[in-house]
């Protein structure tokens, strides 16, 4: 008895694993993990994630950017001037101490959540840095013409269960990171959100800027899930730093 | 004549919290991670605003004289996420605060924790004190109260 259960138990487990064999392709490029459907059929990347140590002290040289794979950002000799200069004063010039917009990447590589939703049309980004949102469109393939944002154009499609997100229309206003690595409004931006796990989300960038580098460079990261019970976006605004400046002004 | 305040040790692993400070000002600049200071006193407010909330407390020192201190804390998003709440602390309450001063010379520290009179200890500071940036991760589980 114990032995044809075993059996077919061992019959089981085969007829498992040729099945888990067989779909190996699909799962290969998410790291062997297949994250949950939407009703769409797509991977979903839903939730609360955040990046758990944060590179926006200084994004040059981080580990973060594996290519080129000495970490550093690829600047134009010609464009290192402007890096030193907005090093020198970076508190003072910093966009964020002036509570502006951070751009992309550097608003997903905060040390503040952000949470994902999806529908076949948009998938939105919402922010808890100062109640900050991108929109992801789904069903557009060119950027808009004639207008910049600070958060940029975002538009994605699917490649498998990675989202891959264009970013364009890029004004030239921010900074990414607090050291004072920058870019023009030539920067495009091509990201790749991918499941790796129940609670983990691949981030990649891929930067390039005619203007200020030499060559595209890439970064990546790995975010994590906020699985506390209830778990929620709260607020981190930054209007104590416009009260600052209105009472510089004598307001 | 100033207030003694024990030097305890202070376990870098404790800082759970994943909010940054601003970069207004770095830590290593302005307090003196070589002196961690322990101080009790009674608070007078606390103060809920970004991007660093405070607690103000008064400390009676040896000659009676009051000195009155302000302990720098994280944001209201990173507190909440500490388990603490609005009614954490209230005027009045007695506290044990523990950080680093401020390096000069005023009343002023970065908080680590802050312990209430019933026991209950909340902590209250960034990664970018002592321990560098991004130490460790958020506490598991609902924050207790």
């Amino acid at each position: 008895m114990i032995n044809r259960w075993t059996a077919s138990m061992r019959t089981a487990v085969c007829v498992a694993a040729l099945v888990c064999v067989g779909a190996a392709p699909a799962l290969a490029q998410s790291k062997g993990y297949t994250a949950p459907r939407t009703p769409d059929g797509h991977a979903d990347l839903q939730g609360i994630w955040e990046i758990q140590k944060s590179p926006d002290k200084d994004l040059d040289g981080s580990k973060l950017i594996v290519d080129p794979s000495n970490h550093k950002i690829p600047y134009k000799s010609e464009a290192l001037g402007q890096k030193k200069d907005n090093a020198k004063n970076s508190v003072a010039n910093d966009p964020l101490n002036k509570c502006y917009m951070p751009g992309v990447p550097r608003i997903n590589l905060l040390s503040y959540p952000f949470q994902i939703f999806q529908t076949p049309d948009y998938v939105a980004i919402a922010y808890e840095y100062i109640h900050n949102y991108r929109t992801v469109y789904m069903k557009r393939d060119k950027h808009l013409p004639d207008i910049d944002f600070w958060q940029g154009d975002s538009i994605g499609h699917w490649d498998g269960d990675t989202l891959v997100v264009d970013v364009g229309d890029f004004n030239d206003q921010t900074w990414l990171d607090k050291a004072g690595d920058y870019h023009s409004d030539q920067m495009h931006v091509v990201e790749r959100y991918t499941r790796t796990g129940p609670d983990t989300l691949q981030y990649e960038a891929t930067i390039e800027d005619p203007k200020v580098f030499a060559s595209p460079w890439k970064i990546r990261a790995e975010l994590k899930r906020d699985t506390k019970p209830n778990a929620r976006l709260l607020e981190y605004e930054c209007q104590y730093l416009a009260d600052e400046a209105a009472k510089k002004q004598g307001k | 004549m100033r207030a003694k305040y024990a030097i305890a040790a202070v376990g870098a692993a404790l800082l759970a919290a994943v909010v940054p400070v601003m970069a207004h000002h770095s830590f290593a600049a302005e307090f003196d991670a070589s002196k961690p200071i322990t101080v009790k006193g009674t608070v007078t407010a606390m103060d809920w605003v970004n991007p660093h909330s405070h607690l103000r407390f008064d400390v009676k020192a040896e000659n009676g004289t009051v000195e009155h201190w302000s302990a720098e804390c994280l944001p209201p998003n990173g507190l909440y996420r500490q388990g603490w709440r609005k009614t954490s602390v209230k005027p009045g309450d007695e506290v044990v605060v523990t950080g680093f001063k401020a390096k000069d010379g005023t009343n002023y520290m970065w908080t680590q924790s802050v312990t209430t009179s019933d026991g209950r200890r909340l902590f209250a500071g960034s990664p970018e004190g002592p321990g560098g940036p991004g130490g460790g991760a958020p506490p598991a589980g609902e924050p207790k109260q």
